[in-house]
């Protein structure tokens, strides 16, 4: 701390005109963003619709999806590192087993994909919980307004947009919210499958933020991040809170 | 018929989907009985080895010193979390209860606590811990879990304490009941099914927090059980089976509360939801 000199706004514009990781790092957040808002929310929309209805088994479903949300980032980062190892991994043994050697891949070493593979870790992970958040919301839903939309015949799909939907909207803004302010957060995940690597191509924010200050002992430029990460969520958070808060 | 065929499609998706959920356990016990030997021999993944290798597991407990990154994990949880749901408790009181100015002023600043991650802290906190010799401290790294714990808490219990009646406060003010006693004898023990929710989802946020953990605490015999898992990889990089039974060992003990108490999880975060 001693050390330190003042440099004005000197690390932001570094960031911003120099630096090509933050920039890499600020697009796989981004990208990150998309692939949750389209994946997590559909599959676990489209597990809740699954799971909503009264069979032999639901709790066991239910609970067996959600589970791993609850073991730590690290832990779940841990086990998909070893799933994707390249040479002793159940992916690529399991390739090999079924005689599909030429498709061994080298997963998280593959600057152009490992991200992806990245969020399929982080999808096993996280799709009960938004699945919880549907099923409470589809349970609010009332059983005559579906039985009155048979009786006019409408379509499933027609009972899914035209009802379902709509009726979710306030569970879909809790789901949304967190979904993005998480996107923009997401580290231990990262750091515990690539680390950010291969060559800084799954570098996030959070996790270029902690290598800037802790490995580089670049505490302005770790502290500039965090600015910019705050300021980014803000956008999304007070919204958002706003919005849960309203009296009703 | 036509009532059966939805059914039958309704079980092969979710059993298909079940497969792809379980593929990582399998992976993760299998791996655990074979010794570093084992794979460089060439067994693959899927052939069992002749004897489970269980020294794997008491290695990864003494050796590699998972059991020790546990016990500091339980540790700071074991006063984590009482506290933390009391200080809630008792804001959420006030929110809800006492005639405090702006209380939907007071929610929002604890409820964007909540959004902000760790990582926008870390830099101050780090240097706040350095100056003061905090760094290594149990006492310093506990207090900070407290405060990131509490909007969380404070929004389930204040959905809670929010759905008990009003009617109760006047019959036990008309008693003579304190304000301290209302607190304590009537919200407190209503709120039971809230608090327990709350016991485990705090407990999983602490036992499952990295970024601060691998920070604020550098000393390797006072590290915390995810910064612990996380030296796995470092140290034991090529010993998957060392890796896998200390992946084991974390996840079963999660696993048997999550059996049991199953219906406070999905309820704990109903309740956050109901607001």
């Amino acid at each position: 701390m001693d050390d330190m000199e003042f440099v004005g706004l000197g690390n932001f514009s570094h960031l911003f005109f120099e630096d090509l990781v933050f920039w890499g790092a600020l697009r796989n957040n981004l990208v990150w963003m998309i692939l949750t808002l389209v994946f997590m929310i559909s599959v676990s929309l489209g597990l809740a619709m699954l799971l909503n209805a009264k069979f032999k088994g639901r709790t066991f479903f239910r609970g067996l999806f959600y589970f791993p949300f609850v073991l730590s980032g690290i832990l779940v980062g841990i086990i998909w590192r070893w799933m994707y190892n390249v040479n002793f991994g159940f992916l690529n043994e399991f390739l090999s087993l079924i005689g599909l050697d030429q498709l061994r891949q080298t997963w998280l070493g593959d600057p152009n994909m490992a991200l992806f593979y990245v969020f399929i870790a982080a999808l096993w992970r996280g799709v009960g919980a938004p699945m919880i958040l549907f099923l409470a919301g589809l349970q609010t839903i009332p059983e005559d307004v579906l039985e009155a939309a048979d009786i006019d015949g409408a379509s499933r799909f027609k009972k899914f947009f035209s009802i379902k939907l709509p009726m979710l909207k306030e569970t879909f803004v809790i789901v949304l919210a967190t979904q993005i302010i998480g996107s923009m957060g997401v580290f231990d995940i990262i750091v515990a499958t690539t680390g950010g690597g291969p060559g800084n191509s799954t570098q996030v924010l959070a996790s270029y933020m902690v290598q800037q200050t802790f490995s580089f002992a670049n505490m302005g430029m770790g502290a500039a991040l965090s600015t910019i990460m705050l300021v980014i969520m803000m956008i999304v958070v007070i919204p958002y809170v706003l919005f849960t808060t309203k009296e009703r | 018929m036509k009532k059966i065929f939805p059914a039958v499609r309704r079980y092969f998706i979710l059993i298909l989907l079940s497969v792809i959920w379980i593929v990582p356990a399998i992976s993760i016990i299998l791996t655990s009985m074979k010794s570093r030997a084992d794979f460089f021999s060439g067994m693959g993944l899927f052939e069992l080895p002749s004897q489970i290798h269980w020294a794997n597991f008491t290695n990864a407990l003494f050796d590699a010193n998972l059991l020790l990154y546990m016990r500091n994990s339980l540790l700071i949880s074991v006063w984590k979390v009482p506290i933390g749901i009391f200080v809630a408790a008792l804001a959420a009181f006030a929110i809800t209860r006492l005639e405090v100015k702006y209380p939907r002023g007071i929610f929002i600043y604890f409820l964007i606590g909540m959004m902000v991650p760790f990582h926008v802290a870390l830099v101050p906190l780090n240097a706040f811990f350095a100056q003061h010799g905090l760094i290594d401290s149990f006492l310093g790294i506990t207090y900070v879990y407290i405060a990131f714990g509490l909007p969380f808490a404070i929004l389930v219990l204040r959905g809670f304490f929010n759905s008990i009646p009003k009617e109760l406060d006047e019959a036990a003010y008309i008693d003579g009941c304190s304000r301290v006693r209302l607190f304590f004898s009537v919200i407190l023990p209503l709120a039971k099914p809230a608090i327990a929710s709350l016991f485990i989802l705090d407990f999983l946020a602490t036992w499952n927090e990295y970024i601060l953990a691998s920070v604020l605490i550098r000393d390797r015999s006072r590290q915390l059980v995810t910064a612990g898992l996380m030296n796995f990889i470092g140290q034991h990089g090529t010993d998957f089976g060392l890796l896998s039974a200390g992946v084991l060992l974390n996840v079963i003990p999660i696993m048997l509360v999550y059996v049991l108490l199953q219906r406070h999880f999905v309820e704990g975060m109903a309740g956050a939801v109901k607001g």
